[in-house]
């Protein structure tokens, strides 16, 4: 009797689902795929074309459970007729972070980009803590409209939307992070309110860019002392890896901050593998510096372990600490203005810190991600070039 | 027969009751509970809270002449320089990072928060009895649509928030409305969040029931935005602060001007333990 029910649950759960978040200031839109049935569920998480798997999707009767165990995450629902009903959560330290969660059977329609739209608006978000720059793009993307948002710290990743009339809505929700923008075009000015979490919204608005920088340039957040570069970190394996180690004397070293938990970090890294895998034999080292959640070597080892094989990194990745920015930047006292996971550190033959990178615009952002690809690889190049001390 | 009648009866009984339960609005009903859920299980819920006390020049955990004494677990220090923190133990030095929990062994876990230099440590350990918060009965008219005037001038506070840690809150304006035809004039702050996108609008204010139903020192209230601009300000949604369930969490003080003349008899309760009396 229970194996029929699980059975009939797999059955109807298998397929595409419209998802939402009910925030107070709208429902959020995501995409769940769901495959398989009865213990072999599966399930990914999409914003437009970008989706993740779920850590475990579990039927039991008529509730469903999605589990995010990177973000100790989860959602559980209901299955009511057609429908999905629950409730995401995301434990705090202070109160319960958690969200009101359906989901219908099905895709969300697809939306072009306008012309009025499409490019890259420089806004102004009003927060109760002043006023911080942002830049939003708007393209057409294999989904439809797709965008992100970048701030000096790097852009928050793949946003998926649609365009009614002369308003537009993007939407971002990877299991951590919960984020939708919603905008209207009033003249020649966007203005909307910026999304976060439950209740949280930021007026904002925007203005066409103009090509003048609007952000604070990413090599000239964070800033390095003259002194060579020195590290000591255990690897994978418990091995402590230092700066002074015969493998990287005399070569180009890139030191790539990074954490599991940060979606910038996993587009960064197929770019570190790419440089590294071309450039290695000509003198290049990289090396990576892990900032994880739980700070269980354990825990954080098995998390670093699943990434490097996700992106095939030939290079060490390092437990270097928790992903914390204060206890990040205590680790890292030769860095002075560290604010941003991924950071990217380029290395001379010296051992001296010659370009700190904060921040990654991913592909998402379209022209900077190909002009930041570009600079990563003449910075090496031009490093490589140079005569061994 | 009997059966019959007794389960007519229970039927007449319980309608009112389930009926009554039905006025509380869906969406609060869910927080409500997620509350008490989170209350009842999370590591860091108060009702867990051993100790909080600020690093200063350094705290000492574990031992017996510890300044906080967790049997079973090896003696350890927490210290701060320049912002950082970390716990050293057996000779090995950790970061700790503010606002992660960190395991001391056993049912034993430390979380930092408050500000650089300023930083508090609390440590938890196994949960007690935690009691379910009670609310008064949910009054439709104590969700009052407000309009959120400006502050005069943009100034960042600090204070303590809902759990007892400082933070750096921003003076975020005033709401006024009518209760009950008594005028109502409150300061609103925003404490930063869990991002510096998520931050949240918070008014913590006393009444008329304060120590006579509600806590005494006062309660916090989050302003829900709404499409049009405007906030709701529910009292129905008014929570204690950490001080409330456990006398590990130092109070915050009042916000000045947010004394209601008025009885806001909405939200959560608060239930005075009875003095016991000598020798019982």
């Amino acid at each position: 009797m229970i194996a029929t029910l699980l059975l009939a649950v797999g059955v109807a759960l298998a397929g595409p689902w419209r998802g939402v978040l009910d925030l107070a200031g709208g429902s959020l839109r995501f995409g769940i795929e769901l495959e398989g049935r009865d213990t072999s569920l599966r399930g990914r998480l999409c914003n437009g074309s970008a989706c993740d798997p779920f850590s475990a999707v579990t039927a039991r009767g008529d509730s469903v459970f999605f589990e995010l165990a990177d973000f100790a995450a989860s959602i559980a629902a209901v299955h009511r007729g057609d429908s999905l009903v629950g409730v995401y959560r995301n434990v705090g330290n202070k109160g319960p972070r958690s969200i009101p969660f359906r989901a219908a059977v099905g895709r969300w329609p697809r939306s072009e980009a306008p012309a009025w739209l499409a490019g890259r608006w420089d806004a102004q978000f009003e927060g109760g803590f002043g006023t911080s720059p942002r830049v939003l793009v708007f393209d057409q993307g294999p989904a439809g409209l797709q965008g992100t948002v970048i701030g000096n710290a790097g852009d928050y990743s793949h946003f998926s939307g649609e365009v009614v009339r002369d308003s537009v809505t993007l939407h971002r929700f990877d299991g951590s992070f919960v984020y939708m923008l919603s905008a209207r075009l009033v003249g020649d000015t966007l203005r909307g309110i910026f999304h976060a979490g439950l209740r949280a919204q930021t007026p904002f608005s925007a203005v066409r860019s103009t090509g003048k920088p609007h952000l604070t340039p990413p090599t000239e957040v964070t800033k390095a002392d003259s002194a060579p570069f020195a590290f000591a970190f255990p690897d994978l394996e418990g091995r402590l890896v230092r700066s002074d180690d015969a493998r990287f004397r005399g070569k180009v070293l890139v030191v790539d901050i990074f954490g599991t938990w940060c979606p910038t970090c996993h587009e960064a890294a197929p770019v570190l593998a790419e440089l590294y895998r071309t450039r290695h034999s000509r003198g290049l080292e990289m090396v990576g510096l892990a900032y994880e959640v739980s700070g269980d070597p354990a825990v954080d080892g098995a998390l670093v372990r699943r990434y490097r094989d996700k992106f095939g990194l030939a290079f060490p990745l390092l437990l270097a600490g928790t992903n914390d920015v204060d206890a990040a930047a205590a680790t890292l006292p030769q860095l002075q203005g560290f604010t941003a996971f991924p950071t990217t550190l380029f290395i001379g033959r010296d051992g001296r810190v010659r370009k700190v990178h904060a921040g990654f615009y991913g592909p998402t952002t379209g022209p900077q991600h190909t002009a930041l690809v570009t600079e990563f690889t003449r910075t090496i190049d031009a490093l490589l070039a140079e005569p061994a001390p | 027969m009997v059966r019959s009648a007794i389960a007519l009866f229970h039927l007449l009984v319980a309608v009112p009751v389930a009926g009554w339960a039905q006025h509380v609005p869906a969406d609060l009903a869910r927080e409500r509970d997620e509350y008490a859920r989170w209350l009842a299980t999370a590591p860091t819920s108060p009702h867990a809270a051993q100790a909080l006390l600020p690093v200063g020049s350094g705290i000492s955990l574990g031992a017996d002449d510890a300044d906080v004494v967790l049997p079973g677990v090896a003696r350890g220090n927490i210290t701060e320089k320049d912002g950082a923190l970390s716990l050293e133990r057996d000779g090995t030095r950790t970061p700790l990072v503010r606002g992660r929990l960190a395991s001391l062994g056993g049912p034993y876990r430390v979380l930092a928060a408050g500000l650089p230099g300023r930083t508090v440590v609390t440590v938890f350990g196994a949960m007690r009895d935690a009691k379910t918060p009670t609310y008064f009965p949910y009054a439709a008219d104590a969700a009052l649509k407000v309009t959120l005037a400006p502050p005069a001038a943009e100034r960042i506070v600090p204070l303590l928030g809902p759990d007892g840690t400082e933070l750096r809150a921003a003076e975020a304006g005033t709401v006024s409305a009518t209760w009950h035809g008594q005028p109502l004039r409150l300061t609103v702050r925003r404490l930063p969040g869990r991002t510096e996108d998520e931050s949240e609008l918070q008014v913590f204010f006393r009444d008329r029931t304060s120590a006579r139903g509600s806590y005494d020192g006062g309660r916090f209230v989050e302003l829900v935005p709404q499409p049009d601009g405007t906030f709701l300000l529910d009292f129905n949604r008014a929570r204690n602060p950490f001080c409330a369930y456990s006398s590990v969490f130092p109070c915050p003080a009042p916000w000045p001007g947010n004394t209601l003349d008025a009885e806001v008899t909405a939200g959560e309760r608060y239930e005075r333990k009875q003095p016991t009396a000598p020798g019982t």
